[in-house]
């Protein structure tokens, strides 16, 4: 049974990781930018749809939209500096405002309870599903996000407005030479990503039903940067793929810590090291990653 | 806090802060990527000098410049095994880029793996302040100071009036032309790296030694290290230095305002007296950073 529980836990996990995933693959993949501070979207999903729903009282359904809508507006704002910065300087704000984001939920306590997170987070339809079938019934919720966000973003790369975002992606002078407005496009990508993350958010916060500032340390940023190099950018299948690998090496390494003589920190360590050998070694030898993105071409 | 005490805290952080921004600049300005690793590879010689100074029991001026020179060689091997290839392929700075924060997460924790989290100090007497113009400095802050001044002027120097100095000067104005005329760039890229990495070493030990030494505090100096050398201007090493001395005052000062007068704005809200809270003390550079990016990406000083 345990083994069961963990299994369900460890795919629920894959499964947000994968939301999250495809969100930054969506920005680095499709559109070239280059996002450090992929974890903003993340912590402002999960805390706008638990205070919402903590400290408001509003119904569920509104606050995952409210977490998707604020996100978004992020996404907006970040946004922003990409139309006088080039894409280095850009990837460096990120990284600032990633940070600020978690600064603010550890200093505005009076909104978020500060470094003692919020609590009490409810879970979602608890009255219908009995206690044993909760984890199944989750577990095939965060599913059917995947599903549809998957297939929305492929819809959405596929479409004109998609291979506008892969044309800025591969030559963007060409493509402002054209007449496409880059800027706006960048903007649009961005909110779509935000708002995917900030989904993602939303559905960890009513899965683990606490969510602390810890919970979003920059090291969350770097899992997902793994996650679309080892999977392969520029498809979304990549980044499930990607997720799939690295959670999984992730969370089963924890356990790993019985039978090797290191301490429990000693092996996040290890393990992020491993991750971070791991990108290396992508980028040198295999740089499109595992699954490699079809291009199409037109005659 | 008066002005004494807000002008040697501002020095003393410039003296760290520039050394670190110095090595940045340079990367950037001749490789063409920003290179996220790089106050990584400060905090590893920060921690070979610990195990010089406290294990090995040598002198502690003495162990930073051998750790200097050791990272300076890691600084050279990790571009050997990693970006040379990388350059070698074509690869986009953007790509170097991602690589460079690949590499800052696997050093960062293999020095948590080797040293643990645990912060560690060097061994250094109590320090008993001197007092000047009513403002405390210790002879640790002094020294700080005085080896980043004279760090300083090394540098300027070893760029204007050695070959090396020269050669780089003349990769970093036109590449092209520069192996035209028989540099050797792969060579002077190696040097350069060497000189990176130990001037990072010189500042990080020296941020360790004033504060606390522990294998994340390349992370966490990493934001005040790229807003010191944006601020100053990418490429330009006295804009580094400049850029540094701004931040440190920034950093010192912003805390200490009074925003009540501003946001009271002649009694229409009366709000009292408002100061940022210290929590938000590592937000100064961020904030900073981010508004140069936006208003002046170019930095205050031009490139030369």
């Amino acid at each position: 049974m345990a083994v069961i529980n963990f299994v369900i836990y460890l795919s629920t996990m894959i499964g947000i990781y994968s939301l999250l995933a495809m969100s930054l693959n969506f920005q680095v993949g499709i559109t070239g930018l280059i996002n450090f501070g992929q974890v903003a979207f993340f912590c402002i999903g999960a805390y706008t749809s638990s205070l919402l729903v903590v400290n408001a009282g509003i119904p569920v359904v509104v606050a995952f939209l409210a977490a998707m809508a604020l996100s978004g507006v992020f996404g907006y704002i970040m946004s922003i500096p990409t139309k006088s910065l080039k894409s280095d300087y850009w990837a460096i704000a990120t990284l600032a405002s990633g940070e600020i984001v978690r600064l603010v939920a550890l200093n505005e306590g009076w909104l978020t309870a500060g470094p003692f997170g919020v609590m009490g987070i409810p879970q979602i339809l608890k009255d219908f599903i009995s206690k044993d079938a909760y984890p199944v019934f989750y577990l095939l919720f965060v599913m059917a996000c995947i599903i549809i966000v998957y297939f929305f973003l492929d819809k959405l790369t596929n479409s004109p407005f998609g291979r506008n975002l892969k044309a800025i992606r591969d030559e963007e002078e060409l493509c402002l030479s054209l007449g496409k407005d880059t800027q706006k496009l960048k903007l649009q990508a961005m909110v779509v990503a935000g708002m995917v993350a900030g989904l993602a958010g939303a559905v960890f916060a009513f899965y683990i039903q606490f969510i602390s500032p810890e919970n979003f340390q920059p090291i969350e940023t770097f899992l997902m940067w793994a996650m679309i190099i080892v999977g392969g950018r520029g498809n979304f299948m990549g980044a499930i793929a990607g997720a799939v690998v690295i959670q999984l090496f992730n969370v089963s390494t924890r356990f790993l810590g019985n039978y090797v003589p290191l301490g429990s920190d000693s092996m996040a360590a290890l393990r992020m090291t491993i991750i971070g050998v791991l990108i290396i070694l992508f980028l040198l030898y295999r740089p499109e990653g595992l699954i490699k993105e079809k291009k199409k071409v037109y005659d | 806090m008066d002005i004494a005490q807000i002008l040697i805290n501002t020095l003393v952080r410039a003296a760290e802060l520039s050394l670190l921004a110095i090595g940045l600049t340079m990367v950037f300005d001749i490789l063409k990527f920003a290179n996220f690793a790089h106050t990584d590879y400060a905090v590893l010689g920060a921690l070979f000098a610990y195990v010089f100074n406290r294990i090995l029991g040598l002198n502690l001026f003495l162990a930073i410049i051998l750790a200097a020179f050791v990272t300076g060689c890691v600084g050279i091997l990790i571009d050997q095994a990693i970006f040379k290839r990388l350059r070698n392929i074509g690869a986009k700075p953007v790509t170097l880029m991602i690589t460079s924060m690949g590499t800052a997460i696997a050093l960062r924790n293999l020095m948590r793996l080797i040293w643990s989290s645990h912060t560690k100090t060097y061994a250094i007497p109590l320090q008993k302040p001197f007092e000047i113009l009513g403002a405390r400095i210790t002879p640790l802050q002094i020294g700080i100071i005085v080896v980043g001044l004279i760090s300083m002027i090394a540098f300027h120097l070893l760029l204007h009036r050695t070959t090396f100095g020269k050669a780089l000067r003349a990769i970093s104005d036109n590449s092209d032309l520069a192996s035209a005329c028989a540099i050797d760039s792969e060579k002077m890229i190696k040097r350069m790296w060497f000189l990176a990495s130990a001037y990072g070493v010189i500042g990080g030990s020296m941020i360790a030694m004033e504060h606390l030494l522990y294998p994340r505090l390349g992370f966490d100096i990493i934001i005040p290290v790229f807003c010191a050398t944006i601020l100053g201007g990418i490429g330009n090493p006295y804009g580094a230095m400049l850029g540094a001395l701004t931040l440190a005052f920034a950093e010192n000062t912003v805390l200490a305002l009074d925003l009540g007068p501003i946001i009271n704005f002649g009694g229409w809200f009366d709000v009292g007296s408002i100061q940022i809270s210290t929590g938000y003390k590592p937000a100064i550079s961020f904030m900073i950073l981010i508004i140069v990016l936006l208003f002046k990406p170019t930095g205050i000083l031009r490139k030369k």
